[in-house]
């Protein structure tokens, strides 16, 4: 049979997000493929050399759309760098919180997704309405579901609210139950198992080779996580285990995000048990208070405030949920940043898929790239 | 790895870099863009630094700066490197024959910045549209101002 090229997108079941898979087949084999990304590019990197450092936190929300908190918070660790700024212990903890729940609510989605991909309708469902919860939280303290413009230079712009725990440990307790259900669902099924086995293979050597992080290569069996390895925010006062596989295909993937998930709720149970003893300031003292506000500053007469910051850099990485996340950010003393560079994991991830899928057949596809777990908004920014 | 031993260990085989701390790496090593894959291979090989974090670049008007960042399992460490190129000739070498994953990267430092790599296997546009003939992270790409909307700025 001939060989030709098809578009697999930017209009696709498979694609979860704007994006073309072009894929080079020869019946159902695929020969090549070559991803074709841009269709989301907003220029981020752009408009934040014209923003305000409270403006960019806007947009690092829509950076990843699944995953807004844990990108708010890559650009402030580097933000705070750069401008000198010190924020106090809570909001440390409190961000961690964020983290994790943001974690736990992308993983969740990534469920949901993904089992769509492989032709399970109910979990699609189940997995959409628990990551609901984990929303309802989010609303309760930062005010949105998605999009959260919560934390700021020096610390976060609020306090949890009261009752936050409460409902919190509810929530955990409720995710921890479902948690067990999935497992029955999907990796306690044979036609799960016949479905996702041995796709998608990536060893750990072409892991490390083609730049690979996250739960791909803590699926090949490398216990890496820069929660554990550099940590950041309080996460060197919590104990959590780094889940891994040995397999290195779908399954494996589908195995560590799961337990990833556990893990996630372990660490926000701590949290939760260290903010209820500790209460105190979530903003930097020597932060100037606009700063923390939740709008750009105005002045007494609409005039936009100039602002004159040290020089400084600022680089930070943290464990996003897709995988290592790197924020560069140069201050050369306006009151817009000079350069921010941001590195997404999915952008490398998704550059090696020549490897992962060349040699599979076009039905092996879908679930391959959906254990890949894809957010175009970080990939083109 | 501390800094002093990573000075130690590339400044006798590369004269001409020079090391420094920088937030909480293993330090920024500046190095001349001639020798970007000598120092690369002996980063990788020598030193375990084998993990191609990121490829970004930067449009300091007269000259542009490329930076790259390497993990180290073994070390637990990320270390920084940076080298420069007149903005009239922005030429460097592909790092792509040692880490291969840095291909998309130079893609995008190539379309947004426009630094020219040379010997990548395929330098194509990646984020922008086919045809798009601007580098928009140039400093000399401005964003306008929305029309009718004028804001003032004021010293304080």
């Amino acid at each position: 049979m001939s060989e030709m090229w098809i578009n697999m997108g930017p209009q696709h079941p498979m694609t979860h997000g704007l994006w073309n898979l072009r894929v080079k087949i020869d019946g159902e084999i695929v020969l090549d493929v070559d991803p074709e990304m841009g269709y989301l590019h907003r220029g981020i990197e752009k408009i934040s050399e014209d923003r305000h450092y409270n403006e960019i936190i806007t947009l690092m929300d829509r950076t990843c759309y699944v995953a807004g908190i844990a990108w708010e918070h890559l650009f402030i660790l580097a933000a705070e760098q750069a401008l000198h700024v010190e924020p106090p212990e809570r909001a440390l903890w409190i961000r961690m919180l964020s983290e994790e729940f943001q974690r736990v609510a992308s993983h969740l989605m990534w469920y949901a997704a993904f089992v769509q991909d492989i032709g399970l309708m109910s979990p699609f469902l189940y997995g959409m309405r628990d990551r609901d919860l984990v929303l309802d939280l989010f609303q309760s303290y930062t005010g949105g579901r998605l999009t959260y413009e919560y934390m700021r230079v020096g610390g976060v712009r609020n306090d949890l609210p009261p009752g936050f725990a409460e409902q919190a440990r509810k929530v955990c307790d409720w995710l921890l139950d479902r948690f067990v259900e999935y497992d029955r669902l999907c990796s306690g099924s044979d036609i799960f198992h016949r479905r996702c086995d041995d796709l998608g293979v990536v060893k750990a050597q072409d892991c490390i080779r083609l730049g690979i992080t996250g739960p791909m290569l803590r699926s090949a069996g490398v216990p890496r996580d820069l929660r554990k390895d550099r940590p950041y925010a309080a996460y060197d006062r919590v104990d959590f285990d780094v889940a891994t596989a040995e397999t290195a295909d779908v399954t494996g993937r589908y195995v560590v995000r799961m337990e990833e998930l556990r893990q996630s709720v372990r660490i926000i149970r701590q949290a939760l048990d260290w903010l209820d003893k500790n209460p105190g300031p979530v903003m930097a003292d020597n932060v100037p208070r606009w700063m923390g506000a939740p709008y750009a500053p105005v002045g007494r007469e609409g005039y936009l405030l100039k602002r004159e910051y040290p020089k400084g850099v600022g680089f930070s990485a943290i464990e996003e949920p897709h995988g290592e996340a790197l924020a560069y950010v140069v201050n050369e003393g306006g009151e817009h940043p000079y350069r921010v560079k941001l590195k997404s994991p999915v952008f490398v991830n998704l550059s090696a898929a020549r490897h992962y899928l060349v040699g599979y057949r076009v039905a092996d596809i879908p679930p391959i790239m959906g254990s890949v777990d894809i957010c175009v908004g970080e990939v083109d920014r | 790895m501390e800094g002093e031993e990573l000075s130690r260990r590339l400044v006798g085989k590369f004269p001409a870099v020079v090391v420094e701390p920088f937030r909480e790496t293993a330090g920024r090593v500046r190095f001349p863009p001639e020798i970007l894959l000598d120092l690369f291979r002996e980063m990788r090989d020598g030193l375990g630094f084998d993990h191609l974090g990121q490829v970004g670049a930067i449009d300091w008007v007269e000259e542009r700066e490329v930076f790259y960042t390497l993990w180290s399992d073994r070390e637990k460490q990320y270390v920084f490197l940076s080298t420069r190129v007149p903005a009239s000739a922005p030429h460097l070498e592909s790092l792509t024959p040692v880490f291969s994953s840095a291909n998309w990267h130079e893609r995008e430092a190539w379309e947004l910045v426009g630094i020219e790599f040379d010997h990548h296997p395929d330098l194509r546009p990646l984020l922008t549209p086919t045809g798009y003939e601007f580098h928009p992270l140039l400093r000399s790409f401005q964003l306008h101002e929305p029309e009718g909307l004028e804001v003032k700025v004021r010293d304080v």
